[in-house]
């Protein structure tokens, strides 16, 4: 089993479910002929034609428009949204047609589509494509949104999510596009609607998706060598999110944080919390934590930009603040 | 150039004596409380709803606007069924979900309302690449109002269909006003196919209360998007007699004349009565013939249970694998 980038990843499984399906195809901005603005659709134009493989102008709202009036048709779409931010301009297909057309018109017809958008931050690309778009989309039913944090569950997630029949919103983090892990060469998929647990501790659950993942994970290294054993779990699918696997593991702990890339103000953070605390409260030894961005654009300066957004240090205050109980006196806590 | 046998207009007569007779009774129920929410009828526009359903065969798919009850009712859909649907009914076409704007009928290729303006404009372009992709030779049919001109999505729709030569009939039915704004209010003219026409596609325009000239251009129209040439836009011009929710602020005598001089229905009548194409007794039985009908939708949708609360949370997902156990 080889190493290899998200990017070449998602690539493969482009390859391998347009070699399969027939009725997948890919539209977008500069997916063709450039390969995609981050290289993740590079050689579909060349393998499966200009029919199936479509660049389109400048047009996100006729991107998921055609995308889901193909898929009213039997059709699998996978439209591309070159920067998550500019689904703004794309909202209403993804949040009136897309996620209501099942139950709207009773089930006569279904929108599987796939909509892949390059999201987050840490890169300094500035307030309009650094943002963490999901909190935009959490109170929409009908929505699916999944969110690979390594190599290999992107490959698998994607795969899955176009072969569901569902409409998905498939995040991928700019700032993991490059990180590699091992992914087999064959086919196989990651099922939707399931966390991971990643990292197996007794002391605290950390909750976390995409790149808040990584900056758990060092966390938990730095937890480690102070005697603090974190237990951390990737959720991988954002809507519907896995409350057993998250309340299984607080249930275990008694002590969580939740974290996330976006704002905290209505984010999957705060409502990931809420649910602890409604079906574990008297088993919690300390209240729920949250950590998420602090309450603003997020600016191109790289010194502004990490000023804003949440890191491993803030993951290791959280969860030292909560431990609070165990510690020695006289520590300081954030 | 497709030729309509003048036969055809005691059928497109009758089809707009039954779209009238069908949002006269709805009126009459929505102002009994029967109709839950909000009610827009195609009152007045029934040649153009006439002529459009003339047009679609039922390989094609439509994409119906907020004022298509008449056209959604003439491709073929059940008139009971949809009746019960815009009541609310358990046995309404979507199980009461959609209501009068997001009346959908897989079976008719009635692909489903959706009314925030111009997201239909987006939708509708989805079935044409998919047909031109497999090579049939079908046309997705949009409908769409002057007032639908003002959204992004009419640019990206008439760019994008006009580029990849897709398989569009627009059907631009301009009654003059978005709610209370008059056409020329909003657009730099009071004609939207001159609007379109600079996407470099087909356009025309026609009398939509005169129903044998719109539905003869309706029928040219959809055999040259189902010849693959690309979309064609065509504008119906006419009034909708409906007002807005807190009274109508347009001109009485405007209102007047065409609720009465311009009346589609009255103006089919005079020329099948003067071509001697039928007669005044003729149209009497066939008007009592409509009446019943609508009497008898009406009947099935009052005796129809209300939907089943314990289904409000079906179809919300269409695959449920989504979830964890």
């Amino acid at each position: 089993m080889s190493e290899k980038s998200m990017i070449q990843a998602l690539n493969q499984a482009l390859h391998q479910v347009m070699a399969s399906h027939a009725e997948v195809y890919c539209l977008g901005e500069d997916i063709g002929k450039m390969g995609g603005d981050f290289s993740v659709t590079r050689g579909l134009l060349e393998k499966f034609g200009a029919e199936r493989v479509r660049d389109t102008p400048l047009s996100e709202a006729a991107i998921i428009g055609t995308a889901v009036g193909s898929a009213m048709l039997g059709m699998r779409p996978v439209a591309e949204i070159m920067i998550a931010d500019f689904m703004t301009t794309c909202f209403d297909q993804i949040v009136n047609s897309a996620a209501k057309m099942h139950y709207m018109f009773d089930g006569q017809f279904r929108a599987p589509i796939v909509i892949r958008a390059a999201t987050g931050g840490g890169i300094g690309a500035g307030p309009h494509h650094s943002q963490s778009v999901e909190s935009w989309f959490l109170s929409v039913p009908g929505l699916v949104i999944v969110a690979p944090s390594n190599a290999y569950d992107a490959k698998g997630l994607l795969i899955a999510s176009i072969l569901d029949d569902n409409p998905i919103i498939f995040l991928e983090h700019k700032a993991l596009y490059g990180t590699k892990s091992k992914v087999p060469e064959e086919w196989y998929t990651v099922p939707l609607g399931r966390a991971s647990v990643i990292r197996r501790g007794s002391d605290v659950t950390v909750v976390a998706s995409m790149k808040m993942v990584h900056e758990a994970l060092a966390a938990a290294d730095e937890l480690a060598a102070r005697g603090i054993e974190a237990e951390i779990i990737d959720l991988r699918t954002l809507r519907p999110w896995d409350k057993k696997t998250v309340l299984d593991s607080v249930a275990k702990t008694q002590r969580a944080v939740v974290a996330t890339e976006t704002p905290l103000m209505g984010s999957l953070a705060s409502e990931v919390s809420v649910v602890i605390f409604e079906e574990l409260f008297s088993r919690l030894v300390s209240p729920v934590a949250r950590v998420g961005a602090k309450d603003a654009p997020i600016p191109t300066a790289p010194i502004l930009e990490r000023e804003i957004l949440p890191d491993r240090a803030d993951i290791v205050a959280a969860v030292t603040a909560l431990m609070a109980d165990r510690q020695p006196e006289g520590v300081a806590h954030a | 150039m497709a030729k309509i046998a003048r036969k055809t207009l005691l059928k497109l007569y009758e089809d707009m004596l039954l779209v009238r007779g069908f949002e006269q009774c709805l009126e009459d129920q929505h102002r009994r409380g029967n109709v839950p929410g909000l009610l827009h009828t195609g009152l007045g526009q029934e040649a153009t709803l006439a002529a459009i359903a003339h047009a679609l065969r039922p390989t094609d798919c439509f994409f119906p606007d907020h004022r298509c009850h008449g056209l959604c009712l003439l491709a073929g859909s059940p008139g009971e069924k949809l009746m019960a649907e815009i009541m609310g009914r358990a046995t309404g076409v979507c199980g009461g979900r959609g209501g009068s704007m997001h009346l959908a009928d897989k079976n008719v290729g009635n692909f489903g309302g959706n009314v925030v303006e111009g997201a239909m404009m987006a939708t509708c372009l989805g079935p044409a690449l998919a047909w031109k992709l497999r090579g049939e030779k079908n046309l997705s049919a949009v409908v769409i109002g002057d007032g639908t001109v003002g959204r992004g999505e009419f640019n990206e729709s008439l760019n994008l269909a006009s580029t990849w030569k897709l398989p569009v009939l627009y059907c631009m039915v301009n009654n003059q006003y978005a709610i209370s704004t008059h056409v020329t209010e909003a657009h730099p003219t009071a004609n939207m196919s001159e609007i379109a026409a600079g996407y470099q596609l087909r356009t025309a325009m026609v009398d939509g209360n005169d129903v044998m000239a719109a539905a003869e251009i309706a029928l040219q129209a959809a055999d040259y998007v189902r010849s693959g040439e690309g979309p064609f836009f065509l504008e119906f011009h006419t009034y909708r007699w409906q007002g807005i929710f807190s009274g109508d602020i347009r001109d009485p005598e405007e209102v007047r004349r065409w609720k009465q001089d311009l009346d589609p229905i009255r103006r089919a009548r005079s020329t099948i009565l003067g071509d001697g194409l039928a007669s005044e007794d003729q149209l009497s039985a066939l008007q009592a013939k409509v009446a019943a009908k609508v009497d008898e939708w009406l009947d099935f949708a009052l005796q129809s249970p209300p939907p089943d609360p314990s289904t409000a949370l079906d179809h919300v997902y269409a695959s449920m694998e989504v979830f964890a156990p």
